[in-house]
Formats: C-alpha cells, sequence, structure tokens
C-alpha cells in the first residue's frame, strides 16, 4: 500500500531536531521503505523565520520533485502585503503548493474573520486545505470560532496528541463537511482509528506522519494493521488526500 | 537513515510474529477521567492485545492509582479477569500509608496477580524518596522486585533528584523509570548505566523520534523496556516507533520483550 503523507516537515530548526533533514531528496531517502511515497512538505523556517523566506524556501525545496507538494503559511493581508499579495493564491499553483499553515501564536495575530476577512473566504471557495498544527500552542476555541466563521472552510486537524483528542476534534467533524483529521496521532490511541473511522467514517481521516519529530513507520504500521476494511485503509493511505488536492486544482 | 530490518519488513506484513512476542510493562486497565479511550472497556482491549500478539501487559488500574476507595481490589479482579496476558503492579498512593500497610500485608495472598509496585509521585504528589514510599521500597529492595515510577523532566516528584536518591537507597529493587524522565533521555541513560537494576522504559518517550538513538549512546538495550500506557497508546504505532529507530533487530528484541522476560522471571 503507499502513503500520501499530509504532515511532513523539511529544514533544520534553530534547536536541533534529531533526524531532520535538509532536502526533498533527503526526506525521502529517510521514508524509503516506509511506504510513503509522496507528501505534502513544508518547511520549518515558514514558522521559525516567517513566511516571506519559509514560503519561498519550499517552492524551491519541492520544484522538479514529482514526489512532494508544497504547504504554505499565511499572516494577516493587512500587515503584511508583502507576502500575502493579491496573486497569493494563483502563484500557489504555479508553485505546486496545495495546502497552508497558519501559526497564530508564534506569528502572533487573530485566525478570525476581522484578520483575514474575504482571503478565507476565497481559500474556502477553492477548497484548499488549511492544515492546522497542535504540536505546537493552538486553542481548541481558536479552531471552533473559526470554523463558526467560514463552515466552509478546508481545514486538516494535525498532530492532534492523546488527550482528549476526540471529544475536542470529533464534533468539529461532524458539524462541519470540510474538518478532517490527521491521522497520526489519532492511531496513536488503542483503538482511535477504528473508532474514528466508525464513527465519523474513513473519509473525513487522513494519512499524516509527522516526520521528523514522530516516526513515520509507526504511523504506517498503525494504519496497515487497523481493523478497517481494505477501501477504509487507501482513502486514509492516500485517496482522501488527492481527492482533496484534485478539488483545490479544480481538477 | 533509512531503516534496515527483517523485523520491520515482517510486521508490515504480518501484525504479530510467533518469534517476537510483545512484552509491554506499562500499562493500565479502565477508564480515566480526562480522556475517551475505546480500550478502557474490557472487550476492546482484550481483542486488541490478542491481536497485537501481546503475551503480557503488566497493569495498574486507574482506579486503584486514582481512587484510595477502590484501591488494588480493581488491579486484583481485572488480572483474575484475563490472567493469560495481566499481571499486576500493586498501586502505591503515600498519602494514605494505612492503606499501604494493608497493602503489603495481603501482597503474598494474590501471587498470580502483583509482580511489583507502581508509583505514581507527580500525580500523588509526593516524592519517591520520601519516608512515606519507605515500606514499598525496603520489601522491593529485600525481594528484588520490579518497581514502576512515573518519570519526567524537571518533576520535583520524580525528577532526576529524587530519583537517583532512591536508586542509590535501594539498589535492588528492579527500577523502572517510566517515560524515562521525558526529555531528558541522556540523563535518564546515565542513571540506567550507573545503577544495574535500573530500567529506562518508553512509554511516551518512543513516539518521539531520536529518544531511544540517544539513550543508546549511554546504556545498552538490554537496559531499555518497552511499555505504552496501554489503553492508551495503540500497540501497533508503539511497535512501529521501535521498528523505525536506527538500531538493531537484536536491540528491538531486546526491548521488545527479552529484557522484560528477564525481569519478570519468566
Amino acid at each position: 500500500m503507499e502513503f500520501f503523507d499530509v504532515n511532513l516537515q523539511i529544514g533544520r530548526p534553530s534547536i536541533r531536531q534529531f533526524g531532520a533533514v535538509s532536502s526533498v531528496a533527503e526526506l525521502f531517502q529517510e521514508l524509503d521503505g516506509t511506504g510513503i511515497t509522496r507528501g505534502v512538505v513544508w518547511h520549518i523556517a515558514q514558522r521559525e523565520c516567517g513566511a516571506d523566506a519559509g514560503n519561498a524556501m519550499i517552492s524551491d525545496a519541492i520544484a522538479g520533485d514529482d514526489r512532494a507538494f508544497g504547504c504554505w503559511t499565511i499572516l494577516p493581508p493587512l500587515t503584511d502585503a508583502n507576502v500575502m499579495t493579491a496573486d497569493f493564491l494563483d502563484r500557489m499553483a504555479d508553485d505546486k503548493i496545495v495546502a497552508l499553515r497558519a501559526f497564530p501564536d508564534h506569528q502572533r495575530f487573530q485566525l478570525s474573520r476581522a484578520t483575514f476577512g474575504s482571503f478565507l473566504d476565497d481559500v474556502s471557495e477553492r477548497g484548499i486545505p488549511l492544515l492546522m498544527s497542535f504540536l505546537y500552542p493552538m486553542e481548541w476555541p481558536i479552531i471552533y470560532s473559526l470554523m463558526k466563521e467560514y463552515p466552509k472552510l478546508t481545514v486538516v486537524l494535525c498532530d492532534l496528541g492523546l488527550w482528549g483528542q476526540d471529544r475536542q476534534s470529533w464534533p468539529l467533524v461532524e458539524n462541519y463537511p470540510n474538518v478532517y483529521l490527521e491521522s497520526s496521532l489519532v492511531s496513536l490511541l488503542a483503538g482511535g482509528l477504528e473508532t474514528a473511522v466508525k464513527t465519523l467514517g474513513a473519509d473525513r481521516v487522513i494519512f499524516g506522519s509527522g516526520f521528523p519529530i514522530h516516526s513515520p513507520h509507526a504511523a504506517v504500521l498503525d494504519v496497515l494493521h487497523a481493523e478497517i476494511s481494505d477501501m477504509d485503509k487507501a482513502k486514509i493511505a492516500a485517496g482522501n488526500l488527492m481527492k482533496l488536492i484534485k478539488k483545490a486544482a479544480g481538477k | 537513515m533509512s531503516i534496515k530490518s527483517t523485523l520491520w519488513e515482517r510486521f508490515k506484513t504480518s501484525r504479530t510474529l510467533d518469534d517476537c512476542p510483545i512484552y509491554d510493562m506499562h500499562g493500565h486497565w479502565g477508564s480515566f477521567s480526562g480522556i475517551s479511550m475505546p480500550a478502557s472497556q474490557f472487550d476492546i482491549a482484550k481483542k486488541l492485545l490478542l491481536q497485537s500478539g501481546v503475551k503480557r501487559l503488566v497493569i495498574c488500574h486507574h482506579h486503584s492509582l486514582h481512587s484510595p476507595d477502590i484501591g488494588n481490589a480493581a488491579n486484583i479482579a481485572s488480572v483474575q479477569q484475563l490472567p493469560e496476558i495481566l499481571r499486576a503492579y500493586m498501586a502505591i498512593n503515600p498519602n494514605y500509608p494505612e492503606v499501604i500497610e494493608k497493602d503489603l500485608a495481603e501482597y503474598d495472598s494474590y501471587p498470580d496477580v502483583f509482580v511489583g509496585f507502581k508509583m505514581l509521585s507527580g500525580y500523588h504528589r509526593i516524592s519517591v524518596d520520601d519516608p512515606r514510599y519507605q515500606p514499598v521500597w525496603e520489601m522491593a529492595n529485600d525481594r528484588k522486585l520490579p518497581v514502576l515510577l512515573h518519570t519526567w523532566k524537571g518533576c520535583p516528584y520524580n525528577g532526576y533528584e529524587p530519583v537517583r536518591k532512591v536508586l542509590e537507597k535501594y539498589p535492588d529493587a528492579k527500577t523502572m523509570l517510566g517515560h524515562s524522565l521525558f526529555d531528558d533521555w541522556d540523563i535518564a541513560a546515565e542513571l540506567g548505566a550507573n545503577f544495574p537494576n535500573c530500567y529506562l522504559e518508553l512509554t511516551a518517550a518512543s513516539q518521539i523520534r531520536g529518544a531511544i538513538e540517544t539513550m543508546m549512546k549511554t546504556v545498552t538495550s538490554e537496559k531499555i523496556i518497552y511499555g505504552t500506557d496501554f489503553p492508551w497508546f495503540n500497540q501497533p504505532y508503539c511497535i512501529g516507533t521501535i521498528l523505525g529507530a536506527d538500531i538493531t533487530d537484536e536491540d528491538r528484541r531486546n526491548i521488545l520483550y527479552r529484557n522484560a522476560m528477564r525481569i519478570l522471571g519468566e
């Protein structure tokens, strides 16, 4: 089974990270043998240096490699017009950028309609996934409020962790049609993946490993051995993400 | 590094391997107030353990740890419900010395249940070297019994300093550092290297890539123990973290079952 990973990171952070890789070539060398053959990749500089430098770095890093798609960081359009240009969403397609990330805590903004206005309406309309990671400081009320303001927004909740992830995230999946769960730490919970699929459906779970912080082998093994149908495994492993990307590309 | 492992290739196609049983030395049982866990239900837990080839899971029931009014009765009942897989650590809550005294007096009445003790000092807010734990440590030390500690970086109750004190004072107890002083991997490894009966247990730790490799700069794989906090963490995920670490298959076997079998005398 081939896996299409929505949650891959490259780049060396300012504080040394075990197993961090500098390039897409190194990334797929690390993933060799896991079954992860494609992925949506972001660069740690997008968070640590800023969107201007980081977005350019990930565009350069994935260029020419068919295995990798990119992910850009968004900032408030009012203050950061140099990054959030009028043609931002069109430039994404040119650079094979298929998803967005936001770091409201680290980059100090409100992830809200007051800050993003019609930009996130356009993102919603195009079906571009916004990847929200709980690896970094992130409060659930922010996501709940965001979804209330942009109910059609496509959001993938990544790096959910163990503590109450289902109690916090499942109501969002149930109430908003375009909210998805990234699999790695959903499947961390014993029986978690099976229960999520049974309750929410396999269409709402997308494979992610959280590399390099978390183990791609572990993420893969959990899906392979989950007690769900082969069809559901295929959706989670690659099908659901492919569908999202095609939708965002207007195909 | 790209991992080259026969075990990885075999586990990819088979959920269990007869020649690589799973010995999980850090388990729990039942429900817990802060989290919804499918495997807190008996039928689901049993099924998941069997499906993953878990030959032995040593538990301490959540209710035994968190309710003195329930106490170790929950541990005894749980092991008796699934004796082919489960053994238990006697739950020790030093806030209730009178309960400890009674429990220790009854320890030998349950030779098929208890294999040692579990201390959850960070939750009970009493340091592992506090005198209220003394009768337990003395018994563990005299009988060379396993003691599973919950240990965490910087914690005043179960961080490096208090843990080192009990290792010095009770060197014959088989002390397992649950979570390996989480995020203090090199310090945990130092303790594992300096104290012959101190082991590093991997619950939550193995999920952070590099933790095992960092520990193994200082200790051999014979001092590292597999654990999952089951019914918290999923067995395939945790097994995958061991298979994906940059170590040998012999190391993986030590971690997944050999060391635990030795500690349990099986």
